[in-house]
C-alpha cells in the first residue's frame, strides 16, 4: 500500500500540522460526524459544569445556570446554523458532487477547539471576574471580591479562548474547502457570508430558546 | 524504466511520437503520431487513475487504500478531470481511440 501512496505523490502527508489545521484530508463523513458530536456532547457537559454558554457560532460567555440539554442544544444550533448555508453555497458554487454528510461531519469536528475553551472556562474565578467587571463598568458595587489569582486565571482563559476561536474558524474554513471542493476568492467570500449569517441566526435561535427556559 | 517525455524541454510544447519500433524484429515505423491523452498527464496523476480503475472506480475504496477522506479523494479526481479537459485538444476529441 505504501508503494501506491508513494506513486501518487500529491497525497497529503500525515504531519502534525496537517492533523492540527486540516484533519479533514484524513477524516470526513460519518467518522467526522460521530467524533464531532461526541466532542460537542463533552463540551456541553463542561459548559454545564462551568455555566459557559456557546451562545452563537463564535460566542463564548459565562452565564446563568441552565439544564444540560440547553447547553447541548446551543452547540447543535451553532453547528447546523453554519453547516446549512455552507452546504447550499457549495451546491451553487462547486462543480463537484457534494455529500451533505461530509459538510455536516467536518463542520461538527471543526468545533473541537471549543472543548478546550469550555475546560479553561471551568474555574469559578472566571465567573467572579466576569461579575466584577460587569459591576465595575455598570458603576455598581462589585458583589464579589477578586484576587490576583482570579485575574490570572481569567486572563489565561481569555487568551486561550481567542486562540481557540481563531483555530476553530481556520478549521471551519478548511472543512468547507475540502468538503465542498471550493478554493480561492469564491471560497473566502461565501465562507465569510455564511459565517456572518450563521452568527446572527444562531444568536436569534438561542435567544428564543433561552426565553422558553 | 525511463519515463516517457511528453513536453519539449526547450519550448515546453507538446511532443509527438515520430518513430515506433518493434522490439522483436526491429521493424521501425516513421510518422507523426499524437501521444495518448493519458500519457500527457503527470506521472502521479497516471498512478491515481490506474489505482482508481483497479478499485473499480470506487472513491470509497480509493479513500480506504490511500487512507484519505472521501472528499479529498473526490477533489483529487476532479482536479485530474480538469487537467484532462485542458490537455485534450479538439482533434483528439474526434479520435477517442487515443485514450
Amino acid at each position: 500500500m505504501n508503494e501506491i501512496v508513494n506513486n501518487i505523490q500529491t497525497v497529503p502527508r500525515r504531519s502534525i500540522g496537517q492533523w492540527l489545521f486540516n484533519p479533514f484530508s484524513f477524516v470526513a463523513g460519518y467518522q467526522a460526524l460521530f467524533l464531532g458530536l461526541g466532542i460537542m456532547l463533552i463540551s456541553a457537559l463542561f459548559g454545564f459544569l462551568g455555566n459557559t454558554h456557546f451562545d452563537g457560532v463564535l460566542d463564548v460567555h459565562k452565564g446563568l445556570e441552565a439544564p444540560l440539554w440547553f447547553f447541548l442544544t446551543e452547540g447543535i444550533i451553532d453547528w447546523i446554523a453554519l453547516a446549512t448555508p455552507l452546504f447550499f453555497f457549495g451546491l451553487i458554487v462547486s462543480t463537484s458532487s457534494l455529500r451533505m454528510i461530509d459538510v455536516l461531519g467536518t463542520q461538527a469536528l471543526a468545533r473541537w477547539p471549543y472543548l478546550i475553551t469550555a475546560i479553561v472556562m471551568l474555574p469559578e474565578a472566571n465567573q467572579r471576574v466576569g461579575v466584577y467587571l460587569v459591576a465595575k463598568f455598570g458603576f455598581a458595587a462589585a458583589p464579589a471580591a477578586i484576587n490576583y489569582m482570579d485575574i490570572f486565571i481569567f486572563g489565561f482563559a481569555i487568551i486561550v479562548g481567542i486562540f481557540m476561536a481563531i483555530w476553530m474558524v481556520t478549521l471551519m474554513y478548511k472543512a468547507y474547502t475540502v468538503s465542498c471542493n471550493i478554493k480561492g476568492v469564491r471560497a473566502i467570500v461565501t465562507f465569510i457570508v455564511s459565517l456572518i449569517g450563521a452568527e446572527a441566526l444562531s444568536k436569534m435561535l438561542i435567544l428564543l430558546l433561552f426565553e422558553r427556559l | 524504466m525511463k519515463l516517457l517525455p511528453t513536453v519539449c524541454p526547450a519550448c515546453n510544447s507538446q511532443l509527438k511520437a515520430k518513430s515506433l519500433i518493434c522490439a522483436h524484429c526491429n521493424t521501425e515505423i516513421q510518422g507523426e503520431y499524437e501521444l495518448p491523452v493519458l500519457t500527457r498527464l503527470l506521472p502521479e496523476d497516471q498512478s491515481f487513475i490506474l489505482e482508481f480503475i483497479k478499485s473499480s472506480g470506487s472513491l470509497k475504496e480509493m479513500s480506504r487504500l490511500l487512507r484519505l477522506s472521501y472528499p479529498t479523494v473526490r477533489n483529487r479526481l476532479d482536479e485530474i478531470i480538469e487537467r484532462l479537459k485542458k490537455t485534450e485538444s479538439p482533434k483528439e476529441n474526434n479520435g477517442k481511440e487515443n485514450l
